[in-house]
């Protein structure tokens, strides 16, 4: 293709783009000058560069666009969302023929009659009446039609286009001649202030814009018709040309919207460079920042003084030079978005929405590269934001909100990352209808669904799966091809989480790096092979084996570890690859475990030694090995060696069936917070109030949701039919207040193979805090109050209302003498649930949280008759010779993956009926023993 | 190794001529066409790739350029080599990816005419017929001319499909 085309059609996409941005700011500032100012001189940048370069259907539309434009110029017309739409389409048609014309290097034939008809009409004020007009006007006939006197403004457009046919075939002709008028001008104007080194710079299109400017304003000065007369006075109409041009071009000059345009005068000067030789230049620095290392490494062991200047100040310019072609390759985030405004406003006219777009933090750089393959899920998941996630004006009005619906954009970095939050104020993810959805697909099942919370259900709509395009109209929340979104950002080694709240809107937030070239690793060995692990996928390594506390442990044939309370699968590199011997698990063999953030979801990955971290050059891989899903690409080490890079996804892949089911569960705990020994689960009700009431979640064995209907009265109780047996319900608040065609929310805790429910008016959420009780003693029901997402929230005494649920039963036997229990465990909230629980049971319970407290009570002689409390506390009180003949019991929540060594028995943490009924049989049977 | 041979000479005009790098890969001759060939050389510390397809070698460091190894016995289902034997490569650069063709032993360029070049027997097997363009005769043995891309390229394609 020429040169020229090409040049012009970089050019004029990026002009293009900028005036889509432009007219929707306009749009809603009509009497921001500035703004029409700059569409209005890109477009005639355009215009006249077709003119140039001999493409007379872009240009005719181009001319009809601006003319319309040129109206609201002049005040001769108002700005309506109609006449945006109209400049928008012109502006839609431009890029359809660019399109082609860069397809085929010719413009394409036809012609564009209606649309310019239209603009026309619109232009003579005649917007929807297209009817009578319908024959085509060219832009010759154009003044016939107006049928009055020419305006001073058209007329110099006219002239001015003339002037540029001129100045084309000077310049085509003789190419030495370009120089002269140039310069003959710049000598004319020198008597001003007009700078003469901008004055050679000027294109010939950049000139006459200048021109057109001018000619324009002078054709303003009408103070009756202009609000900005005031402004615009500096130019008046009987200056002369070149007063005019000078003043105009200084004018420019000082805008600051003057440099956003590519009409405007250049004042950075800035050079094209094709993609492609800035990659070829990445790649030959990569090299040279390898060569270095490598050359580094070799002249570590030596004791030459006179090689260690030279290659101290290699080593440093080789940095310097990484970082300048790092920074030729970033790109302020702005640019993925300059197509979202459009996007946006199109989206609110068809669908009679009223949105507002904010974009915060442009600026932020990030590699080019990651910037296209976001772009996309970007614009996809800012389209779902205004499609789905906004409501139109009515719903907003009727739930109370302005309505105007914002989304908002914002970027910025944190610790090598580049963090993106796309936020809307809309309704919200529909939390029933995805849950409905996942069941429908199978990704999960009834009881597994209703024990989650709605931030696990929301994250639904990442799975793979969850949308297919066939449905994705009628799905009336969000989570359009999210589960793509999810994929294309995962890809760039991104992360991507959202957060809803029902009536509130939602937020999605990524995470990427900044730049997929060089990526910080760590180096690991398997089977004497060494493998790469970019680091943004570490969350933390563990030694196994070998004295060490952490082991890894086998479920029916399934590797798993135990990594704080939790399970979490273990995958074998050696099996994964299929070389070596996999990780036997004895006593002195030792290993690392890497645990990787794989899809949202921890899982370890065992390799034999953990060798080094180092900064990587990221090389893609060939053909014939892109479809091994284990690798992501490949990297040559300071050594000169070639490894391969692990994609933690691709690993995940191999054991995903697996963990699908674990899947929410895992990634809640991954992104709400960090792991934490601290932090506990708390269910969030509502109870006969608006304020939350929080039951650790632990001790809740189901949720269910009952028809108020079947919830009958025997005997004063309210029981209802769970299971074949009869449950009875307590109310959590002073009556259950169950809404007529609404089903009650119940809490089920497992007792001792019956089930007792306690009702609520509303589960509102589960979170994960550090939760710092204050314990009070006066409310019933109520073990204390804590501080959970920023309100303080009674924590409910499940204790007490289990109790209320028994009233009509036969008592517990009363014991001659209560029954003293010590309670270990480390976490003080654990210790402060449990405790009341035993205590309501009828022991006399004494509290330790740790080895210290332990030995102060045993040093002081107290003696007790069973011991409670976690496997690892009661195991060091052992270890230590406390108490060697009292039963023990283990509390956790993974009773089924606990040794009983040392342990009378292991209860999970969730069934309170058991722990007491096994503490009543082994603290017995101890006496009677 | 390699076939010497008088036909060697210039006393045919340049442009009907074929010239070939000589390698051997087994016990055939093999010419690979000297304008496909970016550069011969010695392959070393070749990493292996788990997982990868059978006839990837593995990978390796040309110059900071990683280059992925084909082993062209095991394209051409010869008995793979012992691993005490390096062999030789072909440099071949496909798109912006470089591949090294692993043969035998490399020898030196033949130029044969090209009307010479006569095609594959039809009874030869039909995974040699699709990477093996025709044969010379010269006078000991037989130059089959490799297809470089086949070689190279329906690695690549037969592990999509894979």
């Amino acid at each position: 293709m020429d040169d020229l085309i090409s040049e012009f059609l970089t050019e004029t996409a990026e002009s293009l783009d900028v005036i889509d941005t432009e007219l929707v700011r306009f749009e809603n500032n009509p009497d921001d000058r500035a703004i029409l100012d700059n569409i209005f001189r890109l477009l005639h940048t355009v215009k006249g560069t077709c003119g140039f370069l001999g493409l007379p259907r872009l240009e005719a539309v181009a001319h009809a666009g601006e003319t319309l434009l040129g109206k609201f110029r002049d005040g001769e017309l108002t700005v309506s969302p109609p006449m945006v739409t109209l400049v928008l389409q012109a502006i839609d048609q431009i890029k359809v023929l660019l399109e082609a014309l860069e397809a085929t290097g010719q413009e394409p034939a036809g012609e564009d009659a209606e649309l310019i008809a239209r603009l026309e009409d619109a232009a003579m004020g005649r917007l929807e009446d297209t009817a009578d007009e319908a024959e085509a006007a060219t832009p010759e006939n154009w003044d016939n039609d107006l049928g009055r006197e020419l305006r001073p403004g058209e007329v110099s457009l006219a002239d001015l286009e003339a002037a540029f046919q001129n100045a084309d075939v000077d310049a085509d002709s003789d190419p030495a001649a370009q120089e002269t008028p140039a310069a003959a001008e710049v000598e004319h104007l020198g008597a001003g202030d007009f700078d003469p080194e901008l004055g050679r710079e000027l294109r010939p299109g950049e000139v006459s814009a200048a021109e057109l400017e001018a000619a324009f304003m002078s054709a303003e000065v009408d103070p009756a018709n202009d609000p900005n007369a005031g402004k615009e006075s500096l130019i008046t109409a009987d200056m002369s040309k070149e007063e005019a041009l000078q003043t105009a071009v200084a004018q420019l000059k000082g805008s600051e919207d003057a440099g956003a345009g590519e009409g405007g005068p250049r004042v950075q000067q800035t050079v094209r460079v094709t993609v492609d030789v800035l990659e070829g230049l990445m790649t030959t620095v990569s090299e040279l920042v390898l060569t270095r290392n490598q050359l580094m490494q070799t002249i570590r062991g030596m004791e030459d003084d006179e090689l260690k200047g030279p290659l101290q100040r290699l080593s440093a310019v080789t940095g310097e030079l990484q970082d300048g072609v790092m920074k030729t390759r970033m790109q302020p985030i702005g640019d993925a978005w300059r197509k979202l405004p459009r996007i946006v406003r199109d989206v609110s006219t068809d669908l009679g929405k009223k949105i507002e777009l904010v974009m915060e933090g442009q600026d932020t750089e990030l590699d080019r590269q990651v910037l296209e393959l976001i772009k996309d899920p970007l614009t996809h998941m800012v389209r779902n934001s205004a499609d789905h996630g906004l409501e139109t004006p009515a719903e907003r009005a009727k739930a109370g909100k302005p309505e105007k619906g914002t989304i908002k954009l914002a970027a910025y970095h944190e610790g090598g990352h580049i963090i993106i939050s796309i936020a809307d104020d809309g309704k919200g993810l529909d939390t029933r209808r995805i849950g409905e959805k996942a069941l429908e697909k199978g990704l999960t099942t009834h009881e597994e669904l209703e024990r989650m919370t709605d931030a696990q259900i929301h994250r639904f709509i990442f799975s793979a799966g969850f949308s297919t395009a066939a449905k994705v109209t009628n799905l009336s929340g969000r989570g359009v091809g999210m589960d793509v979104v999810r994929t294309n950002i995962e890809q760039i080694g991104g992360v991507i989480d959202v957060s809803s709240t029902t009536g509130r809107g939602s937020h999605f937030s990524i995470k990427i790096p900044l730049t997929l070239a060089i990526v910080s690793a760590l180096i690991v060995g398997c089977d004497e092979q060494r493998f790469a692990i970019p680091q943004l996928a570490v969350r933390e390594l563990v030694r196994v084996g070998a004295g060490s506390e952490h082991t890894v442990e086998k479920l029916h044939g399934a590797r798993v570890m135990r990594l704080r309370d939790r399970l979490m699968p273990i995958v074998d590199l050696h099996d994964v690859l299929g070389v070596g011997e996999a990780y036997g698990g004895g006593e002195d063999e030792a290993a690392f475990v890497v645990v990787l953030d794989a899809g949202g979801r921890n899982v370890g990955l065992v390799v034999d030694n953990v060798l080094d971290t180092e900064e990587i050059v990221v090389k893609p891989l060939s053909e014939s090995l892109r479809n091994v899903s284990a690798y992501s690409g490949a990297t040559i080490l300071g050594d000169g060696s070639v490894i391969m890079i692990l994609d933690p996804n691709g690993l995940a892949g191999e054991i995903v069936s697996a963990l699908e089911e674990d899947a929410a569960y895992d990634l809640s705990s991954a992104t709400v917070t960090e792991l934490d020994q601290q932090t506990q689960r708390l269910l969030l009700v509502r109870a006969g109030g608006e304020e939350p009431k929080a039951v650790p979640l632990a001790l809740v064995t189901r949720l269910e949701e009952f028809d108020p209907a079947t919830i009958e009265t025997t005997n004063g109780r309210q029981v209802v039919q769970y299971r074949g047996r009869l449950m009875p319900i307590v109310p959590l608040s002073s009556e259950i207040r169950s809404v007529e065609g609404q089903r009650q929310p119940v809490l089920v805790f497992a007792e001792n193979h019956t089930a007792i429910g306690l009702a609520v008016d509303q589960i509102v959420d589960v979170v994960e805090e550090r939760v710092d009780l204050q314990m009070s003693s006066d409310k019933q029901g109520v073990i204390g109050s804590a501080i959970i997402k920023g309100k303080a929230t009674d924590v409910v005494d499940i204790a007490w209302y289990l109790d209320q649920s028994r009233a009509g039963d036969i008592q517990r036997r009363s014991t001659s003498r209560r029954r003293k229990v010590l309670l270990v465990d480390a976490d003080a909230f654990a210790r402060r649930m449990i405790a009341p629980l035993l205590a309501a049971a009828g022991y006399d319970v004494t509290p330790a949280g740790g080895l210290h407290e332990v030995k102060v009570i045993a040093e002081a002689g107290e003696t007790f008759d069973a011991l409670v409390g976690d496997p690892g506390g009661i195991d060091r009180i052992r270890k230590e010779g406390f108490w060697p003949d009292l039963p023990a019991l283990g509390v956790t929540d993974w009773p089924d993956d606990t040794p009983a060594d040392g342990l009378t028995a292991v209860l999970p943490r969730s069934d309170r009926g058991a722990l007491i009924a096994a503490l009543d049989q082994f603290s017995h049977e101890e006496k009677v023993a | 190794m390699t076939t010497h041979h008088h036909s060697d000479s210039s006393e045919l005009s340049a442009e009907a001529m074929n010239e070939y790098v000589s390698v051997r890969i087994g016990d055939q001759l093999f010419g690979a066409p000297v304008d496909q060939i970016r550069e011969v050389f010695a392959p070393q510390s070749v990493t292996h790739v788990p997982l990868a397809p059978d006839e990837v070698a593995g990978l390796l460091n040309l110059r900071g350029r990683i280059v992925t190894a084909i082993d062209a016995r095991r394209r051409l289902g010869l008995t793979p080599r012992e691993k005490t034997e390096t062999g030789m490569a072909l440099g071949v650069e496909r798109g912006n990816e470089i591949f090294g063709l692993i043969v035998d032993s490399v020898g030196e360029v033949l130029r044969r005419p090209r009307a010479e070049l006569e095609p594959v027997p039809a009874h030869v097997d039909a995974r040699w017929r699709s990477m093996v363009k025709g044969v010379h005769r010269l006078e000991k043995e037989l130059l089959a001319v490799l297809d470089v891309s086949a070689v190279i390229g329906t690695a690549a394609r037969k592990n999509e499909a894979a």
